[in-house]
């Protein structure tokens, strides 16, 4: 169905349906952010012996989250005097945008993508990169040293983690031959990449991580050295933007992973009956427990070991692995 | 020329990148000016696009993004905050000025205007990811392991002025 729309020619009726999609999309994702959150505090509860969220909506505090968005809505909008104004106020947008834009390359089933991009996953990490932007401009439009000092170290951990994402990568790309996560996906169909490229999986693991501002690399908001980072003086709605943006770049970098590494939609041998969103939405879900679980279990490292082992680790690694996977790539297609 | 809905795209992008361009000239505040930028180069990967250009839109915008903000952190550290331009030039300057980004409008109209660009039929567009990684380790190897000799020279060079820095400061303590 999305592949004859994606051909179809440009017009105002296309155009309407484009346009209810991504609303249909963006729904879906706050509901995703909204279940993603609660899930955290449950697991992070369960894991630290407590109970988390209890009280509204039942045993499983189902509505907690809900009740925490609606506070959010109703509170005072704050933006202090010495701010930089224009800024203050675009700083959540260019940093929200990016976040929602990169999910429409990622394809959850072989029928359901929003844009079948040839260069999908270079446009993913570039457009991600752009969150930064909004992270730093943030930080300095606040006008206070704690957000000033959290946006600096965001640019320096983003700028450089990235470098290790990529590499790592590159070795999928290698072997599927492709930039189009389709293809990543089909290259899979007889062995997951995880299988293949194990050191690249972990390495991307880390460096997504990083990439998402968690613990243990959740330097640009550790709360006992900056108290709150880069949003210390935005409320409201406005710092509910920048939450937004982190827990959607969560969905975003989990259902990146399930592509590049996880198989996608593919199914396990002999049990091809179970359809792919079921797979997907799997794998996707094993991905987010792994991120909730390394969240709740690691301490926040400090930033010069977190720059070191970004460059003195990371990086060569990532390059022993490129190098590896072009070899053996070779050497089996060779024999 | 109709209306189509790339002209339409494309007029949007050019404005932005227009806007951009001249908002980074005439801001005041280093950081304002660099998101001014930021505007600029992204609408220009957007031409890209429009260009069937998709990797150089992507590449575009990879490094862009990485290189801004870092330019930001620059703009942050080494500027004054309360700092502000001034305002120089006198009405005799703005006068000559004016005419000649005239007369640059006009040599460029009348240049471009009848220009006949012969439409050729090129394959160019397509998968040219593949293309582009195809002309550069077959026909253009040479230059592309020159840039990347630069590169690693610029580095080195980068990490050496980092390093001497650090020792005369000791020397100092």
């Amino acid at each position: 169905m999305v592949e004859d729309l994606l051909a179809s020619s440009p017009g105002l009726l296309n155009f309407g349906i484009f346009f209810l999609l991504a609303t249909v999309l963006l729904l879906v994702i706050l509901g995703f952010v909204t279940y993603a959150i609660l899930a955290e505090r449950k697991v992070m509860g369960f894991m630290q012996l407590r109970q988390g969220p209890n009280q509204v909506g039942g045993r499983w505090g189902l509505l907690q989250t809900v009740a925490d968005v609606l506070k959010l809505l109703i509170k005072e909008d704050t933006i202090p005097k010495a701010a930089d104004k224009p800024l203050f106020i675009l700083a959540p947008v260019i940093a929200f945008a990016p976040a929602f834009m990169v999910v429409a390359v990622i394809p959850f089933t072989d029928k359901l993508q929003f844009a079948d991009i040839g260069v999908g996953l270079l446009y993913y990490i570039a457009i991600s990169g752009l969150s930064t932007v909004g992270i730093v401009a943030g930080g300095w439009a606040s006008n206070n040293k704690y957000a000033l000092l959290g946006g600096m170290r965001a640019a320096a951990q983003m700028i450089s983690y990235e470098i290790p994402l990529v590499m790592s990568v590159l070795g999928v790309i290698l072997l599927a031959g492709s930039l189009n996560l389709n293809d990543i996906v089909d290259a899979q169909s007889n062995g997951w990449f995880i299988l293949k490229q194990p050191i690249g999986f972990i390495i991307f693991l880390i460096a997504s991580i990083a990439e998402l501002n968690r613990t243990p690399f959740d330097l640009p908001e550790a709360e006992s050295e900056l108290v709150a980072g880069f949003h210390v003086e935005y409320s409201g709605f406005r710092w509910a933007f920048f939450m937004l943006s982190e827990y959607v770049y969560l969905f975003a970098m989990a259902s990146l992973t399930t592509v590049l590494f996880l198989g996608g939609w593919g199914p396990l041998p002999f049990m091809d009956f179970i359809p792919g969103a079921v797979w997907f939405s799997l794998k996707f879900s094993l991905i987010v427990f792994l991120l909730i679980w390394v969240r709740v279990t690691l301490p926040r490292m400090r930033a010069d070991q977190l720059m070191e082992f970004g460059w003195k680790v990371l990086l060569p690694v990532a390059l022993a692995n490129i190098f590896l996977t072009a070899l053996l790539k070779e050497l089996v297609d060779f024999m | 020329m109709s209306l189509s809905g790339e002209m339409i795209a494309f007029i949007m992008l050019s404005l932005v990148a227009i806007i951009g361009g001249i908002l980074l000239i005439n801001l005041t505040k280093v950081v304002h000016m660099v998101i001014a930028l930021v505007f600029t180069f992204v609408s220009v990967a957007g031409l890209y696009v429009l260009l069937s250009a998709e990797f150089l839109a992507a590449v575009q915008i990879l490094i862009y993004s990485g290189a801004i903000t870092i330019i930001m952190l620059f703009g942050i550290m080494l500027t004054r905050h309360n700092d502000s331009n001034e305002k120089t030039a006198g009405l005799w300057r703005k006068l000559m000025l004016f005419a000649g980004i005239a007369g640059f409008g006009l040599a460029v109209y009348a240049g471009i205007y009848n220009l006949d660009i012969p439409v050729q039929e090129t394959k160019l567009h397509e998968d040219n990811t593949r293309q582009i990684g195809m002309a550069l380790y077959s026909d253009h190897i040479i230059p592309f392991e020159l840039t990347s000799v630069l590169l690693l020279a610029a580095l080195i060079g980068a990490i050496i002025l980092a390093k001497k820095d650090d020792e005369e400061k000791e020397g100092e303590e």
